[in-house]
């Protein structure tokens, strides 16, 4: 069974619903779950119909949520550094510095930075205590970028380590010629600190089956065509998918309209069922009722078998 | 004093080998520190980097230095400058 499960898929699919359906359904078979929600809109709380904020909370028993605000952790993080700063900087140039980190505080690149930072800190400060962490992330794109950030990340702090390693034995060089006492590099204490924890996160992730990704998608042609490019694009990465989730399979009718319909769709289920080789494929019927907390079991139901 | 030791120092006077080497390695560190960042903070200078936001964290140690190394980089012509002003051996 994997313990950390990420649910991606086109916007508009149903991932909400189908990860906390997924994640009821593990919760009401003793396994303690903690269920994430990644996305900025942040539809989980308008499904359990009660606010979820940036710390932890308990929807029922032995299901807690989480949702990541990208904007409150990158406001968070920068305010942090400003504090320090002002610590160790001279103020005639900390305005200056300020600026800069006002507008990194507003640039794009920052939520998703922000975002990755947090996951990192839940898989390492939770695993322990959870049996199963489910993300329920946004959009596809977003998502592929995230798990190539790691990579990314990882060259670039070895680079970094390896250069300011350098400066730091150069200075000692000159300090030992010039005679001067040389001090614990702060900056190599940050990366290292930056390092380990992404390698704890994947170590975590990792080991044995740990990882697993599953795709909601809808039995039509787009989100067919978007799931095969995405999960190609994750053996890259050698995230195994773990599970097919078909969402929204229409009920029989004698409709003319419906019928045309029920028909294509079949065509559709034939062929996720010959393009994609995975562990399970889930089909979750389309509810007549709209998916809220009092609804959401029936749903659940429908994930017995993972 | 030996006839040697008075050798050794006049040469070493006259010489300053040793604030030469102090002086290159001083030179590599500076562009060693200045490559470093170029890694953090190229963001600044218009080159988009996926890592920008976690250089931040390095602004409260590096940012004494960040402004003259940006009028550093603004006014770096040529590459061969910078490599002529290396090979020339007087400090």
């Amino acid at each position: 069974m994997s313990k950390i499960l990420f649910f991606g898929g086109k916007g508009g699919v149903g991932k909400t619903s189908c990860s906390s359906a997924f994640a009821i359904r593990h919760a009401n078979s003793d396994k303690k779950v903690l269920l994430v929600s990644t996305d900025p809109a942040h539809s989980t709380s308008d499904l359990f119909n009660r606010p979820i904020g940036s710390t932890i909370v308990n929807l029922r028993s032995n299901l807690d949520a989480l949702e990541i605000d990208p904007q409150k952790e990158a406001d968070d993080y920068i305010s942090s550094i400003k504090d320090h700063m002002s610590q160790i900087i001279s103020p005639i140039i900390l305005d200056e510095l300020n600026k800069q980190l006002d507008a990194a505080r507003v640039s794009p690149g920052s939520h998703e930075s922000a975002l990755f930072d947090k996951m990192v800190d839940i898989i390492i400060s939770t695993s322990d205590n959870y049996d199963m962490i489910i993300f329920d992330t946004a959009p596809t794109g977003h998502t592929i970028r995230l798990l190539s950030l790691p990579e990314v990340l990882g060259a670039w702090i070895e680079s970094l380590l390896r250069k300011r390693r350098k400066s730091v034995a150069l200075k000692r060089m000159v300090d030992r010629i010039k005679g001067t006492e040389d001090q614990p590099d702060p900056i190599v204490e940050i990366l290292s600190r930056r390092r380990n924890n992404l390698e704890k996160a994947r170590e975590i992730m990792m080991n044995g089956d740990n990882l697993g990704f599953v795709f909601v998608m809808n039995a039509e042609r787009l989100p067919i065509e978007e799931t095969k490019k995405a999960v190609d694009l994750l053996n890259k990465y050698k995230v195994p998918v773990k599970y097919l989730v078909v969402n929204r399979i229409l009920p029989e009718s004698d409709d003319l309209f419906w019928k045309h319909k029920k028909s294509m769709e079949g065509k559709y289920l034939d062929e996720i069922d010959k393009s994609f080789s995975v562990e399970k494929v889930f089909k979750v019927p389309m509810f007549i009722d709209d998916m809220k907390d009092s609804t959401i079991d029936k749903m659940a139901e429908y994930f017995k078998d993972s | 004093m030996s006839f040697f030791q008075n050798l050794k120092l006049f040469f070493e006077g006259a010489l300053d080998l040793k604030g030469r080497s102090v002086h290159h390695i001083e030179e590599e560190a500076r562009e060693n520190m200045d490559q470093f960042m170029m890694l953090c903070f190229s963001d600044l200078l218009g080159v988009d980097m996926p890592t920008t936001y976690y250089a931040l964290e390095l602004l409260p140690y590096l940012g004494e230095d960040l402004e003259d190394w940006l009028l550093r980089m603004d006014s770096k012509k040529s590459v061969w400058e910078s490599r002529g002003a290396a090979l020339d051996m007087d400090p």
